[in-house]
């Protein structure tokens, strides 16, 4: 009786957008899992037997050892920053986020260009100096080679999750422990390192699920993991029902993942700033201590930033007159149509789903949110597999109504670009969606609740007044998910329709054909968006006040 | 009765105990009711339910004859005609003044809009304000504006949360005084809640005292006032 009563505030176009929003966002998901238990695959027993377990091998050593690194790298740095001052500190404070401006797969390129026999390193050593090394010293296309590269372009997650911890919450505790006799070591390992624990698990679970999802530097490292066999399984094999049951599999692993972050991080959460938060006063670090710190924060910094920029920009030079011509017009004008619709699409729903959610605390708008927040975690080459399922099903269906309207009764849908389209907001809606729910909850319920008194209904209410005070919000979800798509891979290589090529798939292509400096011109585009992007939100977030 | 509350029942989502327990209430037009109580008695509960941000557990409200809600009816809070000032404010930031006032005039032509913008500004002395956005204003003008906006679309009903809860001391009684005026001047049943003793002597016609969620006493101050004109000796009583 109360829920009939109620009905009239839950029945709106709101909650029937978000629940459809969410089915389209589940089907994918769903498909693949009950796909696992029924369908039988011709060479599952082949690859469990034969494949699997070097898969398994391999993922969990990138695992173990790239989360591993990062916590020691991203934690020290943050530490470093938020408590103490050195020379060039400010410049360091972001400096240190660049990384991520460079997606891993050219990363990972760019270092084996710099370290191959043809590479700056050994010219140099063999022109100048007559001296020959030995290959095997030189080869980074092995499985630490890997764990370097993800370490050192993924750590900047664990170290700004972490920095924002250190300097707006820590200052009190940090503080009484120093004046309680505490030595700085003691201090970061017995104070530091334990109240951080929620926000390095944060940091270190977004790094792990990049690696899950990565497919490009695996595969050019010939380091086989999931992503790889997914892809050979469908494309090589041409047995999707495999690729169904390995990609299956993989999110079981990202299940455990997160459950693990979920019980490693307890129960504190590390966004949680109620108290007021004073900002944590550095030290000035002198002499030698001063240029041990500002020494660290530059080879990180040169080797996570500068060296491959540098060596990307020395071949676009080498090869612009090559490169440059309208066929490569098209590649950027691909890219910016399918990061500029996809995310729009992605500030769209994650504005109904956020709006919903902060309207009505139920059940469902909880879990509405959760799996906003799913794709996120479910790497690429598993959603191309289930998205694809689901839209050749469909194309099916509409077999029949193809024909009846005149067309060609083919694969529409499924080969279109609205199917990549889809995948990119299944896969990123989480990063729209929690740009924009911060927003929301900065200005609470108390406008919409005014606006509603004074006589408009939600709708009305919606476009007067909340989507005016998120406006901030809007637009750096919107970036945020616009980077994200234009960076994006593996989704790309297996969904884009024939002759579809974007930045991202010709350079990761330009490498794969042994054309390295081919492939810098299209790479420093994204670079240099990604960076600015990145600077950009980085002075924005400084200054908004806390 | 022009406001009729019975047997309200609430509880908030994730709490097993009712936060608001068989509150019964009657309040005739034009009157000016005080709910006075603690923090965490369920005096600003009793609002949200009213103008249907809430929806109750049990329990009916009926608004001059119509009813707002009961076991198989809900009006949407927009739908109600009801006034309400929030504790702080919620004036919208991106809006000036005028535009603040004018959002809740809804099927009004322009020049009515206007008119009634310039007539709710002269209530509350404030006609010179009209282009200014929020933060350039105190936060006494700020409060003004607030009513000033509730006022505005000619509620049935006027609610107003801890009104004064934002303010200094020394203006919280200017303000006080003000804030009677106006509301006399119209005319309107309001209700506000409070938890200073003081601002319901100040204001209210009656005050309700609220403990655990249940109006425990209530009793008209105005015979109080009455007989305190004919002895001034006579203290106001305790309520609690």
């Amino acid at each position: 009786m109360k829920l009939l009563r109620k009905l009239p505030g839950y029945l709106n176009i709101w909650s029937v957008l978000s629940l459809i929003i969410v089915i389209l966002i589940l089907m994918p998901n769903l498909t693949i899992l009950v796909n696992f238990f029924t369908q039988k695959a011709e060479n599952w027993g082949h690859i469990q037997e034969f494949i699997l377990p070097d898969l398994i091998k391999n993922t969990s050593l990138l695992i173990v050892f790239t989360g591993f690194l990062t916590v020691m790298i991203g934690t020290s740095l943050a530490w470093l920053v938020s408590a103490y001052d050195f020379p060039m500190k400010a410049f360091f404070k972001w400096a240190l986020i660049l990384p991520l401006a460079i997606p891993p797969y050219i990363a990972g390129y760019t270092y084996n260009g710099i370290m191959n026999y043809t590479g700056v390193i050994q010219t140099t050593l063999r022109n100048r100096w007559d001296v020959t090394v030995d290959q095997k010293y030189f080869d980074i296309l092995t499985l630490p080679g890997a764990v370097f590269i993800f370490t050192i372009f993924l750590f900047p997650y664990v170290y700004t999750i972490t920095r924002a911890f250190l300097s707006n919450q820590s200052a009190s505790l940090v503080e009484n422990a120093r004046l309680l006799g505490r030595n700085p070591w003691e201090v970061f390992f017995k104070i530091v390192l334990p109240i951080s624990r929620g926000a390095i698990v944060g940091g270190v679970s977004l790094v792990l699920l990049e690696v899950l999802n990565d497919y490009g530097v695996v595969q050019f490292f010939g380091v086989p993991t999931f992503s790889t066999a997914i892809f050979q399984t469908w494309f090589g094999m041409n047995d999707l029902n495999s690729a169904i049951k390995l990609s299956a599999t993989l999110m079981f692993i990202v299940f455990s993942i997160l459950i693990l972050e979920k019980i490693l991080r307890g129960r504190k959460k590390y966004s949680n700033t109620t108290a007021k938060a004073r900002p944590l006063t550095p030290i000035r670090l002198q002499g030698i201590q001063a240029w041990v710190a500002f020494s660290y924060c530059l080879v990180i910094f040169l080797l996570g930033f500068m060296i491959p920029f540098v060596q990307l920009v020395d071949w676009m030079f080498l090869t612009f007159h090559k490169i440059a011509s309208p066929e490569f017009k098209s590649l950027i004008w691909n890219s910016l149509l399918v990061s500029f619709v996809g995310a729009a699409m992605i500030v769209v729903f994650a504005v109904i789903i956020a709006n919903f959610s902060r309207m009505h605390q139920s059940i469902l708008s909880k879990s509405a949110a959760r799996v906003t927040i799913l794709g996120y975690s479910i790497p690429g080459a598993v959603i191309a597999v289930g998205i694809s399922t689901v839209f050749i099903q469909i194309d099916n269906y509409l077999f029949s109504f193809y024909e009846t309207i005149g067309m060609e009764p083919t694969l529409f849908l499924s080969t279109s670009l609205f199917m990549l389209i889809s995948a990119y907001v299944i896969r990123f809606l989480a990063i729209g969606y929690n740009s924009i729910e911060s927003g929301f909850d900065k200005i609470g319920n108390k406008y919409t609740e005014a606006s509603r008194m004074l006589g408009m209904n939600l709708t009305k209410t919606f476009f007067k007044v909340d989507l005016r005070m998120i406006k901030g919000p809007l637009i750096s979800g919107f970036i945020l998910a616009f980077i994200e798509i234009l960076k994006e891979l593996p989704l790309t290589l297996i969904l884009r329709p024939f002759n579809f090529d974007t930045l991202s798939t010709k350079a990761f292509q330009y490498a794969g054909d042994e054309q390295i400096h081919e492939a810098s011109l299209a790479s420093i585009i994204i670079v240099i968006i990604c960076g600015i992007a990145i600077y950009i939100f980085h002075q924005v977030l400084e200054k908004e006040p806390k | 009765m022009f406001i009729q509350i019975k047997d309200l029942c609430f509880c908030y989502g994730n709490t097993k105990n009712n936060t608001i327990q068989n509150f019964n209430l009657e309040i005739e037009q034009g009157e000016i009711i005080s709910i006075l109580g603690e923090s965490g008695s369920g005096k600003s509960t009793v609002l949200r339910l009213l103008c249907g941000l809430e929806t109750p557990r049990q329990g009916s409200i009926t608004i001059n004859g119509e009813v707002m809600t009961d076991h198989r009816r809900f009006v949407l809070p927009e739908k109600r005609g009801i006034g309400m000032v929030f504790q702080d404010y919620a004036l919208f930031p991106h809006m000036t003044v005028a535009e603040n006032i004018q959002f809740g005039l809804k099927g009004y032509s322009r020049r009515a809009k206007k008119q009634r913008v310039q007539e709710v500004l002269e209530l509350i002395n404030m006609t010179s304000y009209a282009k200014r956005y929020p933060h350039e204003l105190s936060g006494g003008q700020q409060q003004r504006i607030a009513l000033a906006r509730a006022l505005a679309p000619k509620p049935s009903l006027l609610l107003l949360d801890e009104p004064f809860s934002n303010l200094d001391a020394d203006l919280q009684i200017k303000i006080r005084s003000e804030l009677k005026d106006i509301i006399k001047k119209t005319g309107i049943t309001s209700i506000f809640v409070t938890h200073d003793r003081e601002d319901s002597k100040a204001i209210a016609d009656r005050i309700i005292t609220m403990r655990d969620g249940a109006a425990y006493d209530w009793e008209s101050i105005c015979t109080i006032r009455e007989e305190q004109q004919k002895r001034p000796d006579l203290e106001l009583v305790d309520m609690k």
